[in-house]
């Protein structure tokens, strides 16, 4: 049976299309979209006497038609930010009461994923291919019901999924961050949400954890050390391990055969915690670069047979 | 949720952010600058080597070499900004190159670099038109082959220029240390024993050993840990300089004559040793000094020629450099690249104040005797030892003027802060290269294993220590291999050369890609700053590099049969292990080239 796992795409519209397409291309049984889906900026794009102006990556471009305004928004859209058409007045608006930006982003991220499942629904018809994606920290509650309601899609927060003798259990829950994002627990609650998952596997040895957060010290969690001020120490050279020791004990102690991870996109890697491969495929959505991990398992002997980190 | 706007080129916002996991302030350009400063770092590199060779090339103008040198680098240092720029988080001369070097540009890239390659090192070993020709068209296809894959011509010139080469850092390294701070040491502290022993092989390989196990250790604590030994390892340094500085300032040639004769004769029982250093020295082939004076203001015909040695500390300004973080934006690449020409053109300003300094108080004749008595001995091209039985370290001479050992070995020991702030860059670039090429499945994944309890990656410092080691014992007891201390520079700058090349072609070669990025607004002549800066750097780094081959000025290149013997091995394994890895994963089931294969969007 073979996994193609990715995560952490934060609403990068190729990257979806590409983990669509990933199943066909690498020969995957198993689609698994490890979370944070959903993207961290709006970009607007104001308008104004027939033209449109939008600021990317603090380069002006000024768009004279429609089709270079839609252009421009695919390419925002592919950054994985959302392009917003505003007036100028509505930009003002937006600068000096930050509830209107919130309700905006909350509405482009519930639109898109309904986008983003409608999409699955059409380019997994017709094949077997199983996907299954579970939001995480990062991600609001109220796309869990979206993506329940898709139909090629399987939710995979707090569920357990049969691959093919495997189980997969999976939370989009993480140890707390310095953001302090939606889906965030003490490390002694997370422990709690985990073994009540794990409890439910017939085998562990044939578990698959797909948790977002990666195990504490497993180089898989190198992130750059950041201080009080939100800014990186030491020109971003400080790494230090930010991982979940729930998660890591979790692993140590149930011994699944495989454990998906994301959250650290720096953290790009696989390791051997006992019998179980750990990776984080690592993540470079802003530049419409997929990057995934691709596990073969032997059902017989509930082994990795073999794996790949690729930049799709 | 919490939302936060950004102001772009216009007044009103041009980004609205939310509050998610890796949004951050980015860091302080002067975090960018000291990581940069330390790495062209003008006490170690820079007066171990590259300000003590003067004397080779008495035409050359010193001031004019080191400002030009930079300002070839400045090219260099803006194409890795724009490359990290480009591609931040992926950052380093790997990926950069795997995943712009494929295809016809890198089939052609490729080609050229194995016909070269095997071209030189066939001439170098006399092997015969047939075997050497034959062997450069094989070469073509080789070298074709591995840049037509995705990840072969990268992982060629990462391996050799993050991993393999940095084995004979090591020894290097080791010597530095030696010199710079053993045996100063332990001539101040009278301990006549500790001068001589550490001036034999046993005492290089001791020192070469020691600087092995401080540099793994510094791995052992991680670079957090290793960031604030940094940081204060550039104050104290900095610190340090300034009283050398102010020392050389308020002195002159006769009050430092004296100091050193004194010293000469307290520490080595030599008497009149200023005068008897710039005797000996004019009295050894080709001493050109004696009783001439600084050219400060001049560009001599010999200048362009001190240039490639200048590149032995003025090389790295991009060493390290990383753009971690999201929604980064062209203020971003001006930092990183503020960080880089700060600490390579600080270095430079202080490079020169240095031998202006040098020139007034040590004395210009006195102070390239001092060295190229002392280099010529060590590099065994005489046999007659140097009236002072160790280096004349500037730091060591300049503390002379003060007539107190104990001052003088407190000032020796704060200049130790040089070396401990950069050595520990040694093998932790190496264990990334490591890391990745293991992630890329090319080395086995217990390269990548690190231990449960303090992370420490063992596996992949055996894979550097090891060759290190033996690299080491050659070093210190086969003269001829001292020789090749350029070759250390040079397989880097190969690296480097790659890399530049990724940089020219990036903007025509993955046009989506460069046009997404924030440095596709910086254009010169209405073309990309990138590829500009890009085919700079790739003509001046050729140039270097053909300098560096074909003249025996350097010591190293078809002159010399080890030198280019040494590069053929490190490239040959490097191709080896690639094609070798490649095979093996094939039989295990796994293909390579699906690393690097674009899965369609449509």
């Amino acid at each position: 049976m073979r996994i193609f796992f990715a995560t952490d795409i934060h609403g990068s519209e190729i990257c979806w299309r590409k983990f669509l397409n990933a199943g066909a291309f690498h020969k995957a049984d198993v689609l698994v979209m490890g979370g944070d889906m959903t993207g961290k900026a709006m970009v607007p794009i104001t308008g104004e006497g027939g033209t449109w102006r939008v600021t990317l990556q603090e380069q002006e471009h000024l768009l004279a038609s429609e089709d270079e305004v839609a252009a421009m928004e695919k390419r925002i859209r592919d950054r994985g930010y959302y392009p917003i058409r505003l007036s100028p007045d509505e930009v003002a608006a937006w600068a000096a009461d930050p509830s209107l930006v919130d309700a905006r982003f909350k509405a482009e991220m519930l639109a898109m994923v309904e986008r983003w499942m409608a999409l699955a629904d059409e380019r997994l018809d017709g094949n077997s291919i199983h996907c299954v994606v579970s939001p995480a920290n990062d991600d609001i509650f109220e796309i869990d019901p979206i993506i329940e309601s898709a139909r090629r899609v399987s939710l995979g927060e707090s569920n357990l999924i049969d691959l093919d003798g495997f189980s997969l259990v999976s939370t989009g829950w993480a140890n707390p961050t310095p953001w302090n994002t939606f889906r965030e627990l003490p490390e002694p609650d997370l422990r709690v949400r985990i073994d009540s998952l794990v409890a439910g596997v017939p085998d562990k040895r044939r578990a698959i954890f797909n948790f977002h957060a990666p195990p504490y010290g497993s180089n898989l969690d190198n992130a750059p050390k950041i201080d009080a001020d939100m800014r990186y120490v030491s020109g971003g050279q400080a790494l230090i391990p930010v991982g979940s020791h729930a998660i890591r004990d979790a692993i140590l102690e149930y011994g699944p055969v495989l454990s998906l991870h994301g959250h650290i996109h720096e953290g790009r890697g696989a390791v051997k915690l006992g019998r179980t491969l750990a990776v984080n495929p690592g993540s470079m959505y802003e530049d419409g670069v997929l990057q995934a991990a691709i596990v073969d398992l032997d059902p017989k002997r509930a082994e990795v047979k073999r794996y790949l980190l690729i930049n799709g | 949720m919490a939302t936060d706007a950004k102001a772009g080129m216009a007044a009103a916002p041009s980004l609205f952010l939310r509050n998610a996991t890796g949004l951050v302030k980015g860091w302080s350009g002067f975090d960018a600058f000291a990581y940069s400063f330390m790495s062209v770092n003008l006490v170690t590199l820079g007066m171990f080597y590259s300000l003590a060779i003067f004397a080779y090339v008495p035409d050359g103008s010193a001031i004019a070499s080191i400002i030009v040198t930079a300002i070839g680098m400045t090219f260099m240092a803006i194409a890795y900004a724009g490359l990290i720029a480009v591609m931040p988080r992926a950052g380093g001369d790997y990926v950069w190159q795997t995943r712009v070097l494929d295809g016809i540009p890198g089939a052609v890239i490729g080609g050229a670099f194995g016909a070269i390659a095997v071209f030189l090192v066939g001439t170098a070993l006399a092997l015969g038109d047939v075997t050497t020709y034959g062997g450069a068209a094989l070469g073509v296809i080789v070298g074709a082959f591995l840049g037509i894959k995705r990840g072969g011509l990268g992982f060629v010139l990462s391996a050799t220029g993050w991993w393999f080469i940095l084995a004979l850092w090591a020894p290097i390294y080791g010597f530095i240390l030696k010199i710079e701070f053993v045996q100063p040491m332990a001539a101040l502290l009278g301990w006549q024993d500790g001068v001589n022993f550490f001036g034999t092989a046993d005492g290089t390989f001791v020192v070469s050993i020691a600087t092995i196990v401080i540099t793994s250790g510094l791995v052992a604590l991680g670079m957090a840990g290793y960031a604030r030994i940094q940081r204060w390892s550039l104050y104290v340094g900095l610190a340090a300089l300034a009283v050398m500085f102010l020392l050389m300032l308020i002195s002159n040639v006769d009050t430092f004559k004296a100091a050193y004769d004194r010293e000469a004769q307290s520490l080595f029982g030599v008497s009149n040793a200023y005068q008897a250093t710039i005797d000996q020295a004019a009295a050894e082939p080709g001493f050109e000094y004696a009783g001439s004076a600084l050219d400060a203001f001049g560009f001599g015909p010999g200048t362009l020629l001190l240039v490639p040695f200048m590149l032995f500390f003025l090389l790295y300004p991009n060493w390290g450099a990383t753009l971690y973080g999201e929604v980064r934006g062209a203020g971003d690449f001006r930092k990183v690249l503020n960080g880089m020409l700060g600490g390579l053109w600080v270095t430079a300003g202080l490079a020169v104040v240095f031998v202006v300094l040098a020139a007034n108080t040590f004395g210009w004749t006195f102070f390239n005797a001092s060295n190229v008595t002392y280099v010529n001995y060590a590099y065994a091209y005489t046999t007659t030892p140097p009236p002072m039985p160790i280096w004349g370290y500037p730091p060591m001479l300049a503390a002379f003027l003060i007539d107190s050992h104990i001052v003088q070995a407190l000032i020796v020991l704060a200049f130790a802060a040089w070396w401990i702030g950069w050595t520990g860059t040694l093998f932790l670039s190496s264990t990334r290269m490591i890391f990745a090429a293991a992630f890329d499945r090319v080395l086995p994944e217990w390269a990548a294993r690190v231990s449960e309890n303090r992370g420490v990656p063992w596996a992949a410092l055996a894979l550097i220590m090891v060759p290190s080691v033996f690299l080491s014992w050659l070093y210190a007891y086969n003269s001829d291999f001292y020789g090749l201390t350029l070759d250390a520079t040079l397989v880097i700058a190969v690296t480097f050369f790659g890399t530049s090349i990724a940089a020219t072609i990036l903007p025509y070669w993955k046009k989506d890609m460069y046009e997404s990025s924030p440095v596709a607004r910086y254009k010169i002549l209405g073309l990309p700053l990138l590829a500009v800066a890009g085919a700079v750097s790739t003509i001046f780094l050729s140039w270097v590099l053909f300098m560096w081959i074909t003249n025996a000025l350097y010591g190293i290149g078809i002159g010399n049969v080890n030198s280019m013997l040494f590069l053929g091995v490190l490239y040959g394994a490097a191709a080896i292990l690639y094609v070798v890895a490649r095979a093996v994963r094939r039989s295990q089931g796994v293909d390579l080239d699906a690393i690097h294969a674009e899965i369609p969007a449509e």
